[in-house]
């Protein structure tokens, strides 16, 4: 993906769009936990941290979980990923994303990232206004993650 | 006030930071990195952007000053993630983050704690990104914990 809007001024209302479906890895996990003490240092080293529910079976079960689960950020980042190759770098430069986590995803369950145009209009400024239907889900069509989006496109 | 202790014990009306730093472009590719965004626009060698979901990881700056002695006795489930972004921030920014603890509440059982953040330019006050984000302290209910 390049970063570049694939053509959303033609987006209507009721258009939808997904992701691949991804297994959520306890690989895909530990990298969002090692990117947490890499980014702190930013010194240009992988760094790492003490045991989380993220990457550690026995820590996460001593916190009444029945194993790692998936930081939510990751689903965050997963539809935020989807809403920039839709909407392209504009999404970085004024936008909203709000979601809200209302299953744990655990090790190795399917997540399919999607959003669905909600209303397309045009604000005073003249630019592209798009609101959106966001939401993570497993292979069964169960929501795991909700939310919403706005994204704003300039004239 | 319960900052300087540890994140369990933030509560209504704690103010985190503010804190300062200058994003750097390891930081933009690394975290993008980290969650498969592999777009020119956070990836690239020049013309980078801040991806609005970094703001995240700047409340963990947050914690880390105001909260020198760590997470407290529970690990914190992420329950909702709320960014808005007003202005582009791209690398080389110097940047200054403050949060402020605005609810703290009971629901079944749990133990919820709502944190609003700004992040803003340093050269001319500007606001960039606005995050609020509510966590949940313990997976275990208040009565799992007595148990």
């Amino acid at each position: 993906m390049t970063g570049q809007p694939m053509n959303p001024i033609t987006l209507e209302p009721g258009t939808e769009f997904r992701t691949r479906p991804r297994a959520m890895t306890r690989e895909r996990m530990r990298w969002y936990v090692d990117a947490q003490p890499t980014i702190a240092a930013d010194d240009g080293r992988v760094h790492t941290q003490p045991p989380t529910i993220h990457d550690d079976d026995e820590y996460a079960r001593s916190q009444g979980l029945p194993g790692i689960i998936a930081d939510g950020m990751i689903s965050t980042n997963w539809i935020q990923g989807l809403l920039v190759d839709v909407f392209g770098a504009q999404f970085a430069c004024r936008s909203r994303l709000q979601t809200k986590y209302i299953a744990p995803i655990y090790e190795d369950q399917i997540v399919t990232a999607c959003a669905r145009v909600a209303t397309a209009t045009r604000n005073e400024n003249g630019a592209s206004v798009y609101t959106l239907e966001v939401w993570c889900e497993d292979d069964t069509s169960k929501k795991l993650t909700v939310g919403s989006a706005m994204v704003e496109l300039p004239v | 006030m319960a900052t300087g202790g540890v994140v369990t014990d933030l509560d209504v009306g704690d103010v985190l930071g503010p804190v300062e730093f200058t994003l750097s472009p390891f930081v933009v590719r690394e975290y993008s990195h980290a969650v498969e965004m592999h777009h020119e626009c956070f990836q690239s060698a020049n013309e980078l952007f801040m991806p609005p979901t970094l703001i995240h990881l700047d409340k963990l700056r947050l914690y880390n000053h105001a909260c020198p002695g760590g997470t407290g006795p529970t690990a914190r489930i992420h329950y909702e993630y709320d960014a808005e972004v007003l202005a582009p921030v791209r690398p080389g920014d110097r940047l200054s983050v403050s949060g402020e603890v605005k609810e703290r509440y009971t629901k079944k059982g749990r133990e919820y704690v709502l944190i609003e953040m700004q992040l803003k330019r340093v050269s001319d006050g500007e606001l960039l990104v606005r995050y609020f984000d509510r966590v949940i302290l313990a997976y275990k209910t208040r009565d799992e914990q007595a148990a």
